[in-house]
């Protein structure tokens, strides 16, 4: 990835623009990933730096989710989490993205790895360590966040999407559906399904692809021949990106153009953010057992860490400095403390939570099942 | 045998209009319902089903979508959870196949999944079953699959009264509901009858006894109905009494309907054109077992297809297809025991 090359032209690098000279399959020529501060914090579109008040509270987001996703491993490891699927590297990804939805009018539908996305878009912490828990409590989704379920079996959430972007279209309540997908996710069927449905109907939704180079032990490249995946927006003719997905301003400006265009009615759009996943796929994986992690994997945790970014550019800026970083670590650790101390004190699971949400009305079968699940709650508090 | 009406006016019907006809009227009752599928907009459907209801209810409500099964369900599911009430159609019951993700991943597990954070009001129509020497899936009968599948519901109706009922309690009932239309049947004009006008519905889960009896129960749904009521008739005229039970509706399972009629008789037949190992009728009969075994006189029967593909080989369907003789000769296999 040519991260340090400047963008030359306008604010997006879109495809549109580049697809009418590339000619035919694989595609090798033009596309940059769209970039508003190089790795080492220097910008390299000034013109396109937001508000530093906004750069901050980007820079303390992705710190807090960090921290968090450090201290989910710590808690997997000391068996106080089950398996849990960390995005730690790709904070700029999500929360950059997601920080371009309004909180009120618009979704996001997510899949495994979006905690980070979840808890941006008001997803709480305490919910989130007992979701990864298997409590059910963690697993209602609480009415305060428009947030679709947590989809395992990917990509079926691409067509939920563009299904909660057509409703949000037949109710003109203005709000659009966000959903995102890791680069092995875009093999499947449904992917192509769900952007396509949403496409032809001009569907108020926003693709992201995620690109982190790895679904399990299996590497970008059998996934595809083409160069990027967002080089598929033209096949159904909507506007595709390309973004580096580890510098939060470019990703967020990005998302807000396309959260922008379909909330105008112009339809949706495909985003694919170049980022690496330098952690396991789960807890519960092993790296080593498929990939050199003193190569790529420790190159982008040293070289382009999405967080250091900011806090140099911060710190260049003369809006951060060692002081305030103290202060702000204390902050989140004392959240993150709290809010694991409230799961921890959470009232164990209901077991008549297993037949619970089954049916709105359930047949007679299930409902002898739930007499027979009442007497083995009695039996084993006897 | 209606149980909600609100007017007398009556309409003469095939269950073609019958289930157009309840369209229609959810449609104009709430504004939440749309309709979408392969080809329902301006064709009206394969078997015009929703003929007339995009130049009714407009192009919004009822349109076309693009040609993915598992595109029209997926959808489906992320619009009835923003508080829509879609009610998509698959151009057959075979054509399920493309969507078993969304179908068993998903339709059935995100109000779970969410802990009742959002719901699944949706409907999947479909025509289904053969004998009408028709293409490769064009002829399945997929209600197995989904009877397993917890979450979702099963609708099957017989004739064009309970077809506009069931489909109304379909629309309005907020779990899923995969609604079987029995091809053979949309226009036969034997079951022409007087249908309701105007809203009324017939709920999901209540069996109704087709015809009284009390030397045989029959156990049907579906297209099954003509043949068990035929193999009945011919039985009456040997002096034996059958009782046939219309299920309606596979999920939820009228289990009590079907134990009253079993303790009358003790004899068991069960009918259905899916294949037999595994099939709704291994259910049902377990389920007499589990709850009914000292009331049985005999081994209970199934007439069902073989375990193979349902035939395209048009003339060697009648081998396997069940027909009245073969419900008949089973019937005289329970008395026989």
């Amino acid at each position: 990835m040519a991260n340090t090359r400047r963008s030359t032209k306008k604010g997006v690098a879109k495809i549109a623009d580049d697809a009418m000279f590339a000619g035919s399959m694989p595609v090798s020529a033009g596309l940059t990933p769209f970039q508003i501060l190089a790795p080492d914090g220097i910008p390299v579109r000034e013109d396109l730096i937001p508000d530093l008040d906004v750069v901050e509270e980007m820079y303390r987001q992705m710190s807090r989710l960090r921290h968090l996703d450090d201290k989910f491993m710590q808690l997997y490891k000391s068996q106080k989490l089950g398996n849990y699927a960390q995005f730690g590297g790709q904070e700029a990804s999500q929360i950059g993205s997601a920080m371009a939805l309004d909180r009120k009018l618009d979704f996001i539908a997510p899949m495994y790895r979006n905690t980070a996305a979840m808890i941006t878009h008001g997803w709480s912490i305490k919910n989130a360590i007992m979701y990864w828990r298997g409590h059910p409590e963690g697993w209602r989704l609480p009415d305060s966040a428009n947030l679709l379920p947590i989809i395992i079996s990917i990509p079926g959430q691409i067509v939920h999407a563009a299904g909660a972007a057509m409703a949000l279209q037949m109710q003109k309540t203005g709000g659009i559906a966000m959903t995102y997908i890791g680069e092995g996710g875009t093999s499947q069927g449904d992917f192509h399904i769900g952007v396509n449905f949403a496409a032809a109907r001009k569907a108020p939704a926003v693709f992201v692809i995620e690109n982190n180079g790895w679904a399990i032990s299996v590497p970008r490249k059998v996934q595809s021949s083409v160069d990027y995946l967002m080089r598929r927006a033209e096949g159904y003719g909507i506007p595709g990106y390309l973004v580096d997905g580890n510098d939060i301003l470019a990703v967020h400006t990005v998302a807000k153009k396309a959260v922008q265009d379909a909330r105008d009615g112009k339809g949706p759009s495909l985003i694919e953010q170049m980022t690496y996943r330098i952690r396991p796929h789960t807890t519960g994986d092993d790296p080593k057992a498929y990939r050199d992690e003193n190569g790529d994997p420790k190159f982008w945790a040293e070289n382009r860490d999405p967080i250091q970014r900011v806090r140099q550019f911060l710190t260049n800026e003369k809006r951060w400095n060692e002081d305030r970083e103290v202060a702000m670590m204390v902050e989140i650790s004392t959240e993150f403390q709290e809010a694991l101390d409230a799961a921890d004190a959470h009232a164990a699971p209901d077991p008549q939570a297993l037949l619970e949400y089954v049916f709105v009305n359930p047949p007679s079968q299930l409902k002898e099942q739930q007499a027979i699940l009442v007497e083995r709650i009695k039996e084993a508090s006897a | 045998m209606t149980q909600v009406l609100e007017n007398t006016n009556t309409r003469t019907m095939t269950m073609a209009a019958a289930i157009t006809d309840a369209m229609d009227v959810m449609l104009s009752k709430d504004p939440s319902v749309v309709m979408y599928g392969e080809d329902v907009g301006n064709l009206g459907g394969v078997y015009r089903i929703t003929t007339g209801l995009q130049k009714k209810h407009g192009e919004e409500r009822v349109f076309d979508s693009p040609l993915t099964e598992s595109g029209i369900i997926g959808t489906a599911i992320g619009a009835a959870a923003l508080g829509m009430r879609p009610v998509v159609e698959l151009q057959f019951g075979g054509f399920m196949m493309p969507a078993f993700d969304q179908i068993f991943s998903h339709v059935s597990r995100f109000r779970y999944r969410s802990r009742g954070r959002w719901k699944s009001p949706l409907v999947v129509r479909f025509p289904v079953g053969g004998g009408l020497g028709l293409l490769e899936q064009h002829a399945d009968s997929p209600e197995a699959y989904l009877m397993h599948t917890p979450g979702i519901k099963v609708a099957y109706p017989s004739n064009p009264v309970d077809a506009k009922g069931l489909l109304i309690s379909a629309i309005e009932d907020d779990d899923p509901v995969f609604f079987f239309e029995t091809i053979k049947l949309y226009r036969d004009p034997s079951l022409r009858t007087d249908v309701p006008s105007g809203y009324y519905n017939i709920p999901l889960g209540k069996a109704r006894v087709a015809r009284e009896g009390k030397d045989v129960t029959i156990i049907s749904y579906g297209g099954m109905i003509q043949p068990s009521l035929a193999a009945a008739e011919a039985a009456a005229g040997a002096g034996i009494s059958c009782e046939v039970i219309d299920l309606r509706t596979i999920v939820p399972l009228d289990i009590e309907t079907i134990l009253e009629s079993v303790a009358k008789t003790g004899r068991v037949v069960i009918v259905h054109e899916a294949a037999k190992t595994g099939g709704v009728g291994a259910e049902i009969a377990t389920q007499i077992m589990e709850k009914a075994f000292y009331e049985l006189v005999a081994p209970i029967e199934r007439v069902c297809s073989f375990d193979t593909m349902p035939s395209p080989f048009n003339s060697l369907n009648h081998f396997s297809r069940p027909e009245a003789h073969h419900v008949a000769a089973a019937i005289k296999k329970v008395l026989s025991a």
